[in-house]
């Protein structure tokens, strides 16, 4: 798939903007998951320390306890130290608890309970203390027996432990929150790297395929560059060649009509030196000499004549030079038609119609072999182009041995088409291969009709279609005139004008 | 001319007015040599080399060739360059007589062996006294016979 130079931007731009698209989610899911791992963290360190202060605490309780039993059994002072040393900790130790159940909302209605339950244990823990003091155990013992103590103590221990196990829910809770934080912010991550990696690549890609364009563009144009130097060259070379036909036109013509123009100024000339001796001889009227009359009735019939002859013949011959000369402009001017031409049938038909001349004879004939069916060309110059040649092959033929014509054409590179027309005929002198095109020139013995123009025409007609025509000969053996075409006269202009 | 012996004047020629006017003129300067005239070079070649082209045929006689450039079936320079390249007429004196006056086909002609070189003027007194004073140049010249 070719890639522009636009779709290339437009694609760059949509990945990298997908790209930078993708990287902001990415940034923002993991700030976002790290916020929430965080307040999973504090939730995790608050109900730590919940659950230790709760536990803290009731240990106090029970430390309390266990003074005040040992101190009403022995009334021994010393027991009662765990007593002291729990009271003295407990204050303390509840605002610990309160500070830290503060972020655990759950357990504010246990720790009223718990409030209220310290206060009357730690009053009547107090109590009993302060009775055995006094030494009044009775009083003491009776407010033990009395069972608000233990169960005081049974609700502590039991709300206590509730908030313990409260604090360890949300404990494992908070736990599998921050679990699932990680999770996702690892699966984030992980989705992220894939998708800009994919990005990368696909942006590498289109560079990729770009730049291999771009290279393939490069050597195109280098290629083009070379075509184009060699096509100045062949453009030139036909300038170049054109350019000389002209100057070789240009002076066959103009020494062609000066040829006849000598003869008619001369015989003129002559002419008035011819009416001397006849306007002696009308002076002289009846006193003429029988010489006088002589010379003046040679001078009328036979010199004059002849001079009016000559004057005549050099006339008309003017005038067929520039009858053949019109001819050959008007060639060179007229519209072509690119058609597509059948180019077998067209030989075909051609051939056909030399055909009886060249196998009236045993062993003659006209043999046509075509491998280009097809050619976009101009119809009426291809047939006459095909008619000239094959009438040439007929006209020059050699007199002692049948006619025997050979038409082939072949595809050469580039499409191009070669028509080859081979005869055995008289051929034409090395010397004479070029002068055979020129206008107003012949080959050979001149023992056939002809004015020279044939040939000439035939090139202008083969050069007018963007071909060439050249020619193979040995003399007294036969001629190959070969005619290079282009496929396709169309294109053929197209690229000339281009 | 000169020696008794008959200088025949071979005249390839291929326009027959010009052919007409060139020994009208030639006549007139007193020339009574034979002038044989050959309207296309494949009969001149005939002529002077034989059906054989060695040109034996030539031997012993004394030719003074007129030649004109332009003839129908092949380049008057072409004819030049036989006639100067066989050992039986190269000795003859040739005149081109042609209506052309391209420097380089001049030079041409001169450099191939040709004597002299005229061009034919389009005015006709030019181109009568052209002739006749060619005609007062070859009854002086001295014509070798070929060998």
């Amino acid at each position: 798939m070719p890639i522009s130079q636009a779709f290339f931007q437009r694609s760059n731009a949509l990945l990298l903007a997908v790209g930078i698209a993708v990287l902001v989610v990415i940034v923002a899911t993991s700030l976002w998951l790290t916020a929430a791992s965080e307040r999973y963290f504090g939730e995790v360190t608050a109900a730590r320390a919940v659950r230790s202060a709760s536990a803290d605490l009731l240990s106090l309780v029970q430390d309390a306890e266990t003074g005040q039993r040992g101190f009403l059994l022995t009334r021994d002072e010393s027991y009662l130290e765990p007593y002291t040393a729990a009271v003295s900790r407990l204050a303390d130790q509840r605002v610990r608890l309160e500070q830290a159940a503060a972020r655990l909302r759950e357990v504010d209605p246990i720790l009223q309970r718990v409030t209220g339950a310290l206060d009357r244990k730690m009053a009547e823990l107090a109590a009993t203390v302060q009775a055995t003091r006094q030494g009044d155990v009775e009083a003491a013992t009776a407010l033990v027996r009395s069972g608000t103590g233990k169960r005081l103590m049974d609700e502590l221990r039991a709300d206590l432990n509730a908030i313990v196990a409260t604090s360890e829910t949300e404990l494992r809770e908070a736990i599998d929150a921050q679990l699932t934080a990680s999770n996702r912010l690892r699966w984030t991550t992980i989705i992220g790297a894939v998708l800009i990696l994919a990005m990368a690549g696909a942006a590498s890609w289109t560079i990729i395929s770009y730049t291999r364009e771009l290279v393939a563009a490069r050597r195109e144009v280098e290629v083009l560059n070379i075509g184009l130097e060699e096509r100045v060259r062949q453009r030139t070379d036909a300038l170049v060649k054109a350019n000389e036909e002209v100057q070789r036109f240009a002076y066959i013509v103009t020494h062609d009509l000066r040829a006849p123009l000598v003869n008619i100024m001369g015989f003129t000339s002559e002419l008035e030196a011819m009416f001397k001796p006849i306007d002696a001889y009308v002076e002289a009227g009846a006193a003429a000499s029988p010489e006088q009359k002589a010379a003046a009735e040679e001078a009328l019939r036979v010199d004059v004549a002849e001079a009016i002859g000559f004057i005549r013949s050099s006339t008309r011959k003017m005038d067929g030079l520039i009858n053949a000369i019109l001819k050959i402009s008007r060639e060179g001017r007229r519209e072509l038609r690119a058609e597509s031409v059948d180019l077998a049938a067209l030989i075909e038909t051609a051939a056909g119609a030399v055909h009886h001349q060249a196998s009236a004879e045993e062993d003659g004939g006209i043999a046509v072999d075509s491998q280009v069916p097809r050619i976009v060309s101009d119809r009426l110059s291809l047939d006459q182009i095909m008619g000239n040649l094959l009438d040439n092959a007929i006209k020059y033929r050699a007199p002692d041995r049948p006619i025997r014509i050979a038409v082939r054409t072949r595809r050469e590179r580039r499409g191009w088409v070669t028509i080859e027309i081979e005869d055995n005929g008289r051929g034409i002198a090395a010397s004479d291969h070029e002068r055979v095109f020129e206008l107003f020139r012949r080959s050979g013995a001149q023992n056939t009709a002809g004015e020279g123009i044939g040939l000439a025409h035939v090139r202008t007609m083969v050069r007018n279609l963007g071909g060439d025509i050249a020619v193979r000969s040995e003399l007294g053996k036969g001629t190959t005139f070969t005619v290079t075409l282009p496929p396709d006269l169309a294109a053929y202009r197209r690229s000339a004008e281009a | 001319m000169t020696n008794g012996k008959p200088v025949s004047i071979i005249m390839i020629e291929d326009d027959e007015g010009h052919a007409r006017l060139i020994e009208k003129n030639i006549r007139r300067a007193g020339v009574s040599n034979e002038i044989i005239p050959f309207a296309n070079g494949t009969d001149a070649l005939d002529y002077l080399f034989g059906p054989d082209g060695s040109g034996a045929v030539s031997a012993g006689r004394q030719l003074l060739i007129l030649l004109d450039l332009n003839l129908p079936d092949m380049g008057g320079v072409d004819i030049l360059e036989k006639v100067k390249a066989n050992t039986h007429t190269r000795r003859s004196p040739v005149v081109v007589l042609t209506t052309t006056d391209d420097s380089r086909e001049i030079q041409r002609c001169y450099d191939l062996g040709a004597n002299v070189y005229i061009t034919k003027p389009v005015d006709y007194d030019g181109f009568a006294n052209a002739i006749r004073q060619l005609g007062l140049f070859f009854s002086v010249i001295q014509v070798p016979e070929t060998p």
